[in-house]
């Protein structure tokens, strides 16, 4: 019994350290930046590999392009310090930089990186290749001409404009060569070094990246236009949002991201804190699949269209996350053209579905994501279409299982979200209006249209058009026929709300701008001290 | 006990190792089946099919399906778990990582729950129906039907944000993070063998809560097991005579009852201590802790099944191996097994 009493003292012991253990400490350190989000999807830092969003967020800050975009679309200089267009293609000069290593920016890391890309040739190429860039022609057409000048060709599928556009993307950060080379294996481009490290020239360098538990990034005291503010940002994951919040409340982190509507909703007027509602230029969308005997039929589609209450929904569910909208072109685009009239008509859609010979409804399933606000889209869609006759059955899904069932065209109904790749009418709506080769044999899986089985030859044809037509102005009337012949169509990939992504700060923070295609940069962010 | 206990050791042992091994098969197989899209989840949502075929290729998944199985097998027998989709490390070494975070709330977990709850039960024995007693199973009760989900974010709102008496979520303040050296890997232990106390009580403030939350739900179990033993020790004639010898009740209990129970106790304890190592999954997630439970839900939201099927086994394992302990434990502690055994 000896074993018990001490055990009992050791208790004891615990006990009492438990009672005076000091209170911990609040706030962040006044020098460093701590961001609360969900780090769950990050499975690469490799700029040429990497997608997700919160890994592009990172990098950006990690690596610098030849070009950076604004959040309302100029395309500014960043490694380039200038660059000449001509008919051919793009000449650029680089400034005097060097990476975080120490080595020199030169014209050969800006070749290295752009046939990394395309040699490594992930889903980051896709950047790169749609429009006709590839492993084979890169080096014909990427070229270094001396130390501080780089040329890229233009391939005959896109205009100088929208190259400058794609060359904003962190799949083309420009990396240090010298030290990616060092540390290849097996001919992977460094790859496996890449994913946990950086080797950029950017305001910021990787410490250290522990899966689902943090990202430490440091500032790079050599940073070309000076060493950023803040010495240290911590990028924390904190799946949940309640913690997140009460995170946020307490001063232990800066900046909240990923939080649900009801957590988001208890900032909304409280000193101290300030939202951000950072638009996307994407869409959460309706994917019908067309090869579904009744969606195939655009009467059908159009009934979809006016059996759901956008105004409703926007109100109660989507509130600081979207704003109805059913043309793939966010409203303060340029040559965005109005909503068509679709709206809650249960007596018209009722029509429309008795036009198309199903009087007495059908019933069709509904994949998503359960991940706020789609899992509660989807049920306030399902209330909606009960009412016209459809009956929905919903099937939620983890992201990897309902990707997967949009991919190989498995679903009736889907909820996807896009983004916008540019800041254009063609950035954010490409995705919904071309569609090469709708045969299931065509497997392009990677085609949101195709995905939905939407055969739309001509839509198609006009957007290619538009996309190599130098002349702005004849531009902009391409993408306005554009937008009208896809709502003509009744689409198959119906926008229901322009997205947002609402992040909550502390107003200690100032000076953080959110980037609508996830190119936030933090060299500029300073907190302040406050009362 | 020499001969025949070597015998039932190497039974139980075989026991174990069969056990494993259909655990194995089954998670390999469910993992197999599941519709889930490691490959989507690597090369993302617009990736072309090129691109998705080669990665899916480097995977290995292009091959049947029993293939995949013996290559897994083959790995595994050159202790090689594969490689996580999610971190490009070997999933070894992930695990080895998130093992000891998990480790330090679980075994703080148990000790808090066995130095309360056993107390608690026998007091509740002694006294049966009295006050305390009552007492006792409301809070046994109580914790045994309250989902620790919501434990822990009321537990966060009184005792982190509204009392400020402990650390949040993580197991250290930001400030402090990468200032100790894992040697361990228990931040505990480690800030005190390198000396900094202060990074060890901001530890203790950040896994405190968690771990009296954890304590608290095994606890429950705990105390009505405690209680119920003694009970039905106390019916027992011994206890009626070392009574009437004069033995005070608390004398009676300490060297005579105790005893006699500590054998269904370790059992008890054993079964407590698995279930608080591979049942943190939702405290992980709520204090945002970098374990074991966190790891597996994030590989399985993505359909990663080295890592999944490497955690099923490491935990099914542990549990295992607990329960074979606790087993062993029977027959040392128990005379009527050394008898036996003799």
């Amino acid at each position: 019994m000896k074993h018990f009493s001490k055990g009992l003292f050791v208790g004891a012991v615990i006990g009492a350290l438990t009672i005076a253990a000091p209170l911990s400490q609040a706030a962040t350190p006044q020098d460093q930046l701590v961001v609360g989000t969900s780090l769950a999807q990050v499975l690469s830092l490799d700029p040429q590999q990497a997608t997700e969003g919160k890994a592009v967020e990172i990098m950006s800050n990690l690596y610098d392009r030849l070009v950076a975009s604004t959040a309302d679309g100029k395309i500014l200089p960043q490694l380039a310090e200038s660059w000449k267009v001509d008919d051919k293609g793009i000449t650029f000069t680089l400034r005097k930089a060097n990476f975080a290593s120490g080595n020199p920016v030169t014209s050969k890391d800006v070749v290295y990186s752009l046939a990394r890309l395309l040699k490594m040739d992930q889903a980051a190429a896709a950047n790169l290749k749609r429009v006709g860039y590839d492993k084979d022609n890169v080096e014909k057409l990427v070229k270094a001409v001396d130390d501080q000048t780089v040329r890229i060709d233009l391939s005959d599928q896109v205009t100088a404009e929208l190259l400058l556009y794609r060359l904003t993307t962190t799949t083309t950060s420009v990396v240090d060569s010298v030290e990616v080379e060092s540390h290849a294996v097996d001919n992977d481009y460094g790859n496996a070094w890449m994913r946990t490290h950086s080797a950029g020239s950017g305001p910021f360098t990787l410490n250290r990246w522990s899966p689902n538990e943090l990202v430490i990034l440091d500032a790079n005291k050599d940073y070309m236009a000076g060493a950023p503010k803040m010495r240290r940002v911590i990028v924390r994951h904190v799946p949940e949002s309640q913690v997140e919040r009460l995170m946020l409340e307490r001063g232990d982190i800066d900046i909240a991201s990923a939080l649900t509507a009801s957590d988001l909703a208890t900032f909304q007027s409280k000193k101290g804190f300030a939202i951000q509602r950072i638009p996307t230029g994407g869409f959460y969308v309706l994917s019908m699949n067309a090869g579904n005997k009744y969606l195939a039929n655009p009467k059908v589609r159009e009934a979809i269209a006016y059996g759901i209450d956008y105004k409703g929904i926007e109100k109660t569910i989507m509130g600081p996350y979207g704003r109805a909208r059913n043309v793939p072109v966010p409203e303060n685009f340029e040559y965005a053209i109005p909503n068509p009239d679709w709206h809650l008509d249960v007596e018209k859609s009722k029509q429309l579905l008795s036009e198309a010979g199903f009087k007495d409804g059908f019933s069709l399933s509904l994949k998503t994501i359960a991940q706020t606000p789609r899992i509660d889209l989807a049920t306030a869609i399902q209330a909606s279409l009960a009412q016209v006759g459809i009956k929905i059955d919903i099937q939620q899904g983890n992201g990897s299982e309902i990707i997967a069932a949009h991919r190989a065209r498995d679903f009736d109904l889907l909820i996807p979200q896009t983004s916008a790749y540019m800041p254009n009418v063609l950035g954010s709506m490409e995705q919904f209006s071309s569609n090469p080769d709708n045969s299931k044999e065509a497997n392009n899986a990677g085609n949101f249209v195709w995905r939905s089985a939407w055969d739309i030859p001509e839509l198609t044809a006009l957007t290619a058009k538009a996309s190599m037509e130098p002349d702005a102005k004849k531009r902009g009337e391409l993408y306005v026929q554009m937008q009208k012949m896809f709502v003509e169509q009744k689409p198959a990939v119906l926008p229901l709300f322009e997205r947002f992504e609402p992040i909550v700060l502390s107003s200690k923070v100032e000076g953080y701008v959110g980037h609508p295609s996830q190119l936030t940069r933090l060299e500029n962010v300073t907190k302040v001290e406050t009362q | 006990m020499k001969e025949l206990s070597v015998a039932e050791f190497g039974r139980r042992l075989a026991h174990l190792l069969v056990s494993l091994f259909i655990l194995l098969c089954v998670t390999f197989v469910i993992g197999r089946v599941l519709p889930t899209d490691p490959v989507g989840a690597i090369v993302g949502e617009l990736a072309d099919p090129a691109a998705y075929a080669a990665m899916r290729a480097r995977l290995g998944l292009d091959l049947p399906i029993y293939q995949q199985f013996f290559l897994y097998l083959n790995g595994l027998a050159h202790g090689d778990f594969g490689t996580a989709v999610l971190t490009g490390n070997p999933v070894s070494s992930d695990l080895a990582q998130a093992f000891p975070a998990t480790f330090e709330l679980a075994t703080l977990a148990v000790i808090i729950s066995t130095f309360v709850g056993v107390p608690l039960g026998l007091v509740a024995a002694l006294f049966r129906d009295s006050f305390i007693d009552k007492t006792a199973r409301v809070v046994a009760l109580v914790g045994h039907s309250i989902p620790v989900f919501w434990f822990g974010i009321v537990g966060l709102v009184i005792f982190y944000a509204g009392l400020n008496w402990v650390g949040g979520p993580g197991r250290i303040d930001v400030f402090y993070e990468g200032l100790v050296t894992p040697r361990t890997g228990l931040l505990l232990v480690d800030s005190l063998l390198q000396g900094e106390t202060e990074i060890f009580w901001n530890a203790l403030g950040h896994i405190i809560l968690p771990a009296v939350i954890l304590a608290y739900a095994a606890m429950a179990y705990i105390t009505r097991m405690t209680r119920s033993f003694t009970l039905e020790q106390l019916s027992q004639d011994y206890v009626i005579a070392a009574r009437a010898k004069g033995v005070s009740p608390l004398g009676t209990i300490w060297h005579h009852v105790l005893p006699n129970i500590a054998v269904q106790l370790i059992t008890i304890l054993a079964i407590s201590y698995g279930g608080l190592l591979e049942g943190a999954v939702v405290t992980e997630i709520v204090f945002s802790w970098p374990g074991i439970g966190q790891y597996m839900t994030n590989a399985l939201m993505i359909g990663d099944m080295n890592a999944i099927v490497a955690g099923t086994i490491i935990v099914g394992f542990i549990f295992m191996l607990l329960n074979f302990l606790a087993d062993v434990a029977y027959a040392v502690f128990d005379p009527r097994m050394r008898e036996a055994a003799r």
